[in-house]
């Protein structure tokens, strides 16, 4: 196990500066315009002197070099429009960790309302419970999640007693947006789930349980649940990458300072130094979600080795 | 073998409803099982082996019921019975599943859960049924790993379902059926899915068993060569109804319902070279229609003409042989058995 990790985080690293370096290499192909706050104003010779002074008239490859000698000591250069002169990490150490905390928390919410609620609903499928869960998830999946975000702002502000700015000191601000942003993946998990549990409930394993006088409370819990979850485990890593990314339309409705759009912003304006650093950023992530994607598979399913390209699915 | 029975079937009927129709599954089954032997069950596909033995453990699918009948199970000699037709919730049912009526279901590729071990797949039964914990529910799960055949238990124990073949997973399935620690084995084709090498030994591993834990058997096959050498009695099943039993020697050497003679000479056995495989023509009947006469009759070239008006009853061919046929009545035309039947009777199998 040790060596396979190995070897896969030594792939991860290697994708990692590829797809890096291709983002760089192509936002060299970008308008120039994005690198001084006041193109507008200046004259030819001063662009051509400032872009000298960036170092962004050396040849690619030096360039390139520059940018991951630098990157590897924690400096991902500064931004020119978005914030001048700000060094990228700053902003990004500013903004990263409200949407991930958030986000975070969003993950687990919908995680542990989700998994129990799509495990009752496969357990009394066709009757009450799996009747109001179904009108839940169709609800959520059906109404655009602006039109009940909106509603839940509107009447949630007031039932939970907060203002219009986000405050981060003060729990109850978080409530809010962190219960709009887990609704989309806990109708996910739950609708999966009640289809995996109902798929697996007609397996001739779970017949044989039957017959060896296992109850059915038993059943679900140590037989069918197991095996529902291995087709959904494999959604959690996505899962994880939105969290970082954050929701542009939650954090824009509680004004919550956090990355939600920061990317978008950042390449419409042109900043590209800021592209550059966000984009590091998220494909260190999704990096990271994949290998733990892999391991948590490992983990709940046996048929699945380690090293082995042969697996049992 | 004595007469003592340990589960006794009176008239039951199954039914099945089927988008507002009404199968008949199982029309009128009497049956005692005795203490202590292998009875086969057998006959083609869709004539209700399964169904009929699931209803004994309250297995049956949510839109399948008993409608008639009696199953009454004698766990000790001679004891008040307990009423399983009248067994409703799962609560009662489960004083009676695994803990006294235990199944081998046919395909041992699926019927273990992939993701958990062996071991834990048999513990679980010895602890629900035996009260065994941790250590000593270990040692008892290696101990019927060993019975049934499986070398290096200590290893096995930790291995999952898709790291044993075929034949080694049927072996668990038996084991964690003994490891229920019951009175009454129901084998459900537990050789179908198998290799024909490894059939045998299958076979051969229940026979070992029922003598070390004192099991009756039921054994479930369309494969009348499976049964021949396993089975004390034999009972034939045709579209939800026993048409004929008695003792596995009386059932092939000296068969009576036409519907046994087509089965026996339908077996690869018993072809010539060179020749087609005997095959029975027609189709097994529509059980959602009501059924006159014999079952088997519109199959059957040579019927009698009541066969078509009258159920026939049971007659007796001797005090553990019953038909139901009219070819037995006293009034009957003698028809002789097909030639394959008397070759059978002249050579053996």
């Amino acid at each position: 196990m040790v060596q396979y990790l190995a070897k896969r985080i030594g792939r991860s690293v290697l994708t990692l500066f590829i797809i890096v370096t291709l983002v760089f290499c192509l936002l060299r192909l970008m308008p120039v315009e994005g690198y001084f706050a006041n193109y507008e104003k200046m004259s030819e010779a001063q662009i051509q002197a400032g872009l000298q002074s960036m170092g962004l008239l050396d040849p690619l490859p030096v360039q390139v070099g520059r940018f991951w000698r630098n990157a590897l000591h924690g400096d991902l250069g500064v931004s020119h429009i978005y914030k001048v002169n700000a060094p990228v990490t700053q902003i990004l150490a500013q903004k990263l960790p409200i949407s991930v905390q958030m986000g975070v928390l969003a993950m687990l919410l919908s995680l542990v309302l989700g998994i129990p609620l799509g495990l009752v609903m496969g357990q009394y499928k066709g009757r009450w419970p799996d009747k109001l869960g179904t009108a839940l998830i169709v609800l959520i999946q059906a109404v655009p999640a602006a039109v009940y975000f909106l509603y839940i702002q509107m009447y949630g502000t007031a039932a939970v007693g907060v203002g219009l700015l986000f405050n981060a000191a003060n729990w109850r601000y978080w409530v809010l947006p962190v219960c709009s942003m887990s609704l989309a993946n806990l109708a996910f998990y739950a609708m999966w789930l009640r289809r995996y549990m109902v798929d697996e409930s007609n397996k001739d394993y779970v017949r044989l349980a039957r017959a060896k006088g296992v109850c059915g409370r038993d059943i679900a819990l140590h037989h069918v649940f197991r095996n529902a979850m291995v087709p959904l485990v494999q959604y959690i890593p996505s899962a994880f990458l939105n969290t970082v990314v954050g929701s542009i339309y939650i954090e824009s409705l509680y004004s919550i300072p956090g990355m939600g759009g920061l990317l978008v912003t950042c390449v419409q304006r042109h900043d590209n130094t800021m592209v550059q650093g966000i984009v590091l950023l998220y494909a260190c992530v999704g990096i990271v979600g994949l290998i733990l994607g892999d391991i948590l598979m490992v983990l709940i399913d046996p048929r699945i080795n380690f090293g082995k390209k042969e697996g049992g699915r | 073998m004595t007469q003592d029975p340990i589960l006794s079937v009176r008239g039951l009927q199954i039914r099945f409803g089927l988008r507002g129709r009404t199968l008949h599954a199982i029309r009128d089954i009497d049956l005692d099982l005795y203490r202590g032997e292998v009875l086969a069950l057998v006959g083609e596909s869709g004539s209700g082996k399964s169904v009929f033995t699931k209803s004994f453990m309250g297995l049956l699918d949510a839109n399948g019921s008993i409608t008639g009948g009696s199953i009454d199970y004698y766990p000790t000699p001679g004891c008040t019975p307990l009423h399983l037709a009248a067994l409703k919730t799962e609560k009662e049912w489960l004083t009676v599943r695994g803990r006294e009526i235990a199944m081998v279901m046919q395909d041992p590729m699926t019927s273990l859960n992939p993701l958990k071990t062996i071991g834990e797949q048999i513990t679980e039964a010895v602890t629900l049924h035996q009260g065994l914990k941790g250590a000593a529910a270990r040692e008892k799960t290696l101990e019927y790993l060993r019975d049934v055949g499986i070398s290096d238990p200590a290893l096995r124990y930790k291995q999952y379902p898709h790291e044993f073949s075929g034949g080694m997973r049927q072996r668990v399935v038996i084991a964690i059926a003994l490891a229920c620690n019951p009175k009454i084995l129901l084998c459900d084709e537990p050789t179908t899915a198998l290799d024909v090498t490894i059939q045998a030994q299958i076979l051969q591993l229940l026979r070992q068993m029922r003598e070390k834990y004192h099991l009756t058997i039921v054994l479930i096959t369309h494969d009348l060569g499976v049964v021949a050498n396993l089975a004390d009695r034999v009972a034939v099943m045709y579209a939800g109804d026993i048409v004929e039993i008695g003792t596995a020697d009386e059932i092939y050497y000296d068969p009576r319902h036409p519907y046994t003679w087509a089965l026996l000479s339908s077996m690869p056995q018993m072809g010539v070279k060179g020749e087609d495989l005997f095959s029975i023509p027609g189709t097994p009947p529509n059980l959602f229609a009501e059924i006159h006469g014999d079952a088997f009759a519109p199959r059957n070239p040579q019927a009698l003409k009541i066969d078509f008006v009258k159920r026939p009853p049971y007659f007796a061919v001797s005090p553990t042989h019953k038909a139901r046929t009219w070819l037995l009545d006293p009034r009957a035309p003698h028809i002789e058995p097909p030639a394959a039947v008397k070759k059978l009777q002249k050579e053996g199998l």
